[in-house]
């Protein structure tokens, strides 16, 4: 995108949007692929209606992953393409960077995943992405009235969520 | 980027929130009894024991790994490991050992001796068949299943039934792999 | 040294404990689901009482062992002591505790709540409360546990005005 052009050639520190805040949207799936959480912060752009937004995202983990593992020219553990792999099977990607965003993962042996979609030049957001793990398990696995498996609807996390990915820069 | 060495169970336990044992020990032991008036049969009580287990698993292993840092269970033998080691010592403030691989590595013991769980506890000769611990079992369980490994967990020794000490055996039957579950409505 | 295990221990086996009961065996009769899980904190309340007060002498009046469950009691218990303690001096007592630990983690989220209302009979909100209000039947059976132990024959009750915050109403038979 011509919009970030500029700022490749001097290094300045990442161009804050428009609400201070570098993030455009989170997506929390467990091991089903039900998605959990979905939030946003900055997303002008809605091309397709939230099941289908949520499937594509899903999708395109899962076979970003396997095509990852597959093209490991190192590890022998490697599945066949398509083939299911175990969480955390294989080698994983953590992030990839488009010119107009930057999609952060993390996926914990229980099959969480958590995605973070923020501004190109966010940084390493693998201890962040951690971070919002640990906010989980205070906020909502811990909370008595929430069922595993279920959307979450807890203003205490979306608090804690909110508070914390307007900090990352 | 080289694996993370997990942090110990000591160093999680000291640093977690906790509570005066007694509350647990007793908590659960009036759970058992109330059980054993609204039930008819032990089995019965022993199944929903573990099935109560299995759910608190289900919640348990997130932080597990949350708190532990443990960021890869793939291979059955470490993971019951970690879970004795870093995982009793975190929640029980205990320490567990294995023992007895089978010599595929997909079946072992899990030893306690000692097991907060138990304390206080003497078993009634109505009670026979009562597999006190069974919540035990379904935790082990229950959190290895979110790790996709289904497993038996099944007691092979009980203290409050003469034994010198509580021993799980837990046996790997499969490891499930993740499901693409949108593929039907495609 | 008092020997102690994960909060998370207690919290999760009571989260099940309620389930078990309120969901499995009794979905359609919280009256009854009530009754037990009162009665299982009712057990663990006699027996609590029986270990902490084994050492000290006879309460005097009700006032005093109202005042060994806000700050001794809560403390082993809930690491906290009781906030406000008030009565009208007819038997009747209310224990607010700000940040009732097995409520700090409790949330619903208000805005959600409307989505639901497509199923008019389990609004999102009345059916999280009422798991909420399930869930402190085993606090007030702890109170009222302790108290009988005690020889203070009583009923209690939980109201949860916002929370965290919780008030235990203890009203001594006569």
């Amino acid at each position: 995108m011509q919009f970030f052009g500029g700022s490749e050639i001097s290094p300045s520190p990442p161009v804050p949007t428009a609400s201070g805040n570098n993030a455009h949207m989170m997506y929390v799936f467990n091991r089903n692929g039900v998605c959990l959480l979905y939030k946003e912060w900055n997303r002008p752009l809605h091309t397709l209606n939230p099941q289908q937004d949520h499937k594509l995202m899903f999708g395109l983990l899962f076979s970003l992953k396997s095509l990852t593992a597959k093209m490991d020219p190192v590890n022998a553990d490697k599945g066949n393409l398509g083939v299911p792999q175990l969480p955390g099977q294989g080698c994983s990607f953590h992030s990839f960077r488009t010119n107009t965003y930057k999609l952060s993962f993390m996926e914990t042996p229980s099959g969480i995943k958590i995605i973070l979609v923020t501004h190109p030049k966010t940084g390493d957001l693998r201890e962040a992405l951690k971070y919002i793990y640990s906010l989980y398990v205070e906020y909502v696995v811990k909370n008595p009235i929430y069922c595993p498996g279920s959307p979450i609807k807890s203003e205490l996390f979306n608090t804690a969520l909110d508070q914390y990915v307007r900090s990352i820069s | 980027m080289a694996p993370v060495t997990p942090r110990s169970g000591d160093a999680i336990f000291s640093s977690i929130d906790r509570v005066n044992a007694e509350l647990f020990t007793l908590t659960y032991g009036a759970i058992v009894r109330q059980l054993l008036t609204d039930l008819e049969e032990v089995e019965e009580v022993n199944n929903l024991l573990d099935q109560m287990g299995y759910n608190i698993g289900i919640r348990l292993i997130d932080e597990f790994l949350a708190k532990s840092g443990v960021s890869i269970c793939v291979d059955f033998k470490e993971t019951v490991e970690m879970i004795a080691k870093v995982g009793f010592k975190m929640f029980l403030g205990v320490t567990a050992s294995v023992t007895s691989w089978d010599a595929d590595g997909t079946c072992c013991s899990i030893i306690l001796e000692d097991n907060p769980l138990a304390e206080f506890v003497e078993l009634p000769d109505t009670c026979q068949g009562l597999y006190y611990c069974n919540v035990l079992s379904g935790v082990i369980r229950g959190a290895l299943e979110m790790v996709s490994m289904k497993t038996e967990v099944t007691w092979t020794r009980d203290v409050l039934r003469g034994d010198d000490a509580y021993e799980l055996q837990v046996k790997l039957l499969k490891q499930v792999a993740e499901e693409y579950l949108y593929k039907d409505d495609e | 040294m008092v020997r102690e295990v994960a909060e998370s221990c207690v919290d999760t086996m009571l989260m099940e404990m309620v389930a078990m009961y309120s969901g499995r065996f009794y979905a359609n009769k919280p009256e009854l689901a009530a009754r037990r899980i009162e009665a299982i904190g009712y057990q663990v309340g006699h027996q609590l009482s029986e270990r902490y007060t084994m050492e000290r002498p006879r309460f005097s009046d009700h006032l005093e062992a109202i005042k060994f469950i806000c700050k001794d009691f809560w403390s082993e218990v809930f690491k906290k002591q009781i906030d406000n303690l008030k009565t009208n001096h007819r038997g009747t007592f209310v224990l607010q505790d700000n940040k009732f630990r097995w409520l700090s983690r409790v949330s619903i989220d208000p805005s959600s709540s409307e989505k639901e209302t497509e199923d008019p009979s389990t609004p999102g909100e009345s059916k999280a409360a009422q798991a909420v209000s399930m869930y402190l039947y085993f606090p007030c059976g702890i109170i009222r546990g302790v108290l009988s132990n005690l020889g203070i024959p009583c009923a209690v009750s939980a109201d949860i005005s916002s929370l965290p915050t919780c008030s235990f109403v203890i009203r001594v038979k006569a």
